[in-house]
């Protein structure tokens, strides 16, 4: 039955990571892509994780067997919580599974969640999905990300063949010819969207002093309505910006406050050549730099975060939901 | 030090002694308290000796009464035992007499090194710096009690410790405002005790503070109770340090805020095996 178990291994293009879109439009469909992937990787010593719907989780147990056993399995509303969080979950499961773990390679079913998400979260979502082609680029890891053509938009769909440089249609796997990679020139740079405040916010310029800048986030998110936790990780991260604001962002910067709809947003405004890359934080850290950690961290304690770098400055954009 | 206090001096370091005990007997003496003073592993002309070299002159204060500087062994332990309900009495019985004397008020301190000795009765000692509270609390009178960090163990500094309704502060490294950085002690072990805000503006003070501590011996503790914020070059600082240590030393930070225990890991700093960390306890 071996035959039927093979799979094209991961094309070339360029570091390690393999990242294709598996356009569905059936369970069998679903099926034929998925199983001999999983199957393969178990003969090749691979770690297999799958993050998918319940309904797809429970296809592949019965498709797979007892070999499904052998499988991680995570509920995709679970693991998609927050692009930040989760592309940092799943850069520290690749890291234990072929670090301590001993796996040459993690193979990955990541199927994201598309449905109740807002324009933003859509558009962040996928911007998350590009990312990891620059995330996970040196990463030994092969990641299949399912999409259901039954219910997801055609936008979606469509947006599938830019995030992903290899797409898999009716038991086709070619080139997408429509990929962007996240380096290119203008291809993921996006300007800010104006907010429906529904508070009239605040706006404070700030130098080196950073305590004002922290107990203005912490006293305005608070009469928003904003959690004690939600709080937390609003000021730690809003104090990284502002920190890197203030040593690489001309010594000074503006701090805008407000609440739009259900989330509480800060923007940090640095002016200077602080030319910062849309994706900054979706690289993994190296704990032996000195720096360059807090962007990582403020991209998972955020909800959702934007950069976007203008003529002369650069804004980070915090969202922090008011849960 | 206030009237009311009766405080433990946890110390590791002689300066800190001679610092605390010249400052707490002069400024009695200075406000026209009764003083006394039992010493143990100083002599009592050592004692002495620090306040003429404080510019105090403890001669006229000794001469009228208002100074006792004597040593446990020829007061409360001349009978070769230590009787805890007696030393209240007695102590009870000099605060009266000094207010009654026409003093502002009384402050006592000991060394107790003597219950390290076998000294029956000493194992009473617990006991009695707890029945002692009532013996000053909301009275003109105050006591501090000396334990040498570098004798007791860190068992029974914490026992001792937590008989006391205070402790003494010893003189900060840092302090400016916003964030000090005191030696203290937590659990019985010499700890770095982190008050207020790192930022950007106080990384170099609190590195500053890490590598005097990393003079002591043994695993180096960072006390986070009171800590209001740290950032990420803070928490970096936390990490260098405790990579940098020797082998089979470590750092503890203690009482850290849960949401900076998952920034450590996030960031993979939970991966330097010489770095413990131990989330605050949760007060809600």
């Amino acid at each position: 039955m071996t035959e039927t178990l093979t799979v094209d291994p991961p094309p070339p293009h360029g570091g390690s990571l393999a990242h294709q879109a598996l356009v569905y439009g059936s369970d069998d469909e679903f099926l034929a892509a998925t199983v001999p992937f999983c199957l393969d990787g178990l003969e090749q010593g691979d770690a297999v994780l799958a993050v998918t719907t319940l309904r797809n989780t429970d296809l592949l147990h019965q498709a797979l067997d007892g070999a499904s056993a052998h499988i991680e399995f995570a509920d995709a509303d679970e693991w998609y919580r927050t692009p930040g969080r989760t592309l940092g979950d799943y850069y520290r499961y690749v890291d234990r599974l072929t670090g301590t773990g001993g796996h040459r390679r993690v193979r990955v079913i990541g199927e994201p969640v598309w449905t109740s998400r807002d324009a933003l979260e859509t558009a962040e979502w996928t911007r998350y999905e590009a990312a990891i082609n620059v995330a996970f680029a040196d990463c030994p890891a092969w990641i299949v990300c399912p999409y259901d053509t039954r219910v997801l938009p055609e936008g979606v769909v469509a947006d599938a063949r830019r995030t992903h440089p290899v797409i898999e249609v009716a038991a086709t796997v070619l080139p997408s010819d429509h990929y962007v990679a996240p380096t290119a020139e203008g291809g993921w740079r996006r300007p800010l969207q104006p907010l429906g405040t529904d508070d009239g916010g605040i706006v404070m310029r700030f130098g080196t002093d950073l305590s004002a800048v922290r107990a203005e986030v912490a006293e305005s998110a608070a009469r928003m309505g904003l959690s004690e936790d939600g709080i937390r990780r609003l000021v730690f991260a809003v104090n990284e910006v502002a920190t890197n604001a203030v040593q690489h962002g001309g010594g000074a910067g503006e701090l805008v406050v407000r609440r739009a709809g259900r989330r509480v947003v800060c923007d940090v405004t640095s002016s200077g050549d602080n030319d910062s890359d849309w994706y900054v934080g979706y690289l993994p850290p190296d704990p032996q730099r000195q720096s360059g950690h807090g962007m990582w961290v403020v991209r998972q304690l955020c909800d959702l975060l934007e950069v976007h770098t203008g003529q002369n400055s650069t804004t980070v954009r915090l969202h922090v939901g008011l849960g | 030090m206030d009237h009311g206090d009766h405080l433990c001096l946890a110390f590791a370091d002689d300066d800190e002694q001679r610092r605390v005990v010249t400052a707490y007997v002069s400024a009695g003496i200075e406000r026209g308290e009764r003083v006394m003073y039992f010493a143990d592993q100083c002599t009592p002309a050592e004692v002495l000796g620090w306040l003429s070299e404080a510019g105090v002159d403890p001669g006229p204060a000794l001469k009228t009464g208002q100074l006792v500087v004597t040593t446990a062994d020829e007061t409360y332990l001349a009978a070769g035992s230590f009787d805890a309900d007696d030393m209240v009495t007695v102590l009870r019985r000099e605060v009266r007499e000094s207010l009654a004397g026409g003093y502002t008020g009384f402050r006592v301190s000991g060394e107790m090194g003597w219950a390290l000795r076998a000294v029956p009765g000493a194992d009473r000692l617990g006991e009695y710096e707890t029945k002692v509270n009532s013996v000053f609390a909301g009275q003109k009178a105050s006591a501090i009690c000396q334990y040498d960090a570098r004798r007791f163990t860190s068992t029974q500094l914490d026992g001792f410790d937590r008989c006391h309704p205070g402790a003494v502060e010893a003189q900060p490294l840092h302090d400016d405002g916003t964030l000090r950085l005191l030696p203290s002690f937590h659990e019985g072990h010499r700890a770095l005790r982190v008050a207020g805000s790192v930022d950007h503006r106080t990384t170099h003070a609190l590195a500053a503070a890490l590598d005097a501590a990393l003079t002591w011996p043994g695993d180096i503790r960072v006390d986070m109770t009171e800590l209001e914020f740290i950032d990420l070059a803070g928490v970096r600082v936390l990490s260098r340090r405790a990579a940098g240590l020797e082998p089979g030393r470590r750092l503890h930070v203690v009482e850290l805020a849960p949401l900076l225990c998952q920034v450590i890991t996030m960031v993979g700093f939970d991966e330097t095996p010489a770095l413990v960390v131990t989330p605050r306890r949760a007060t809600a």
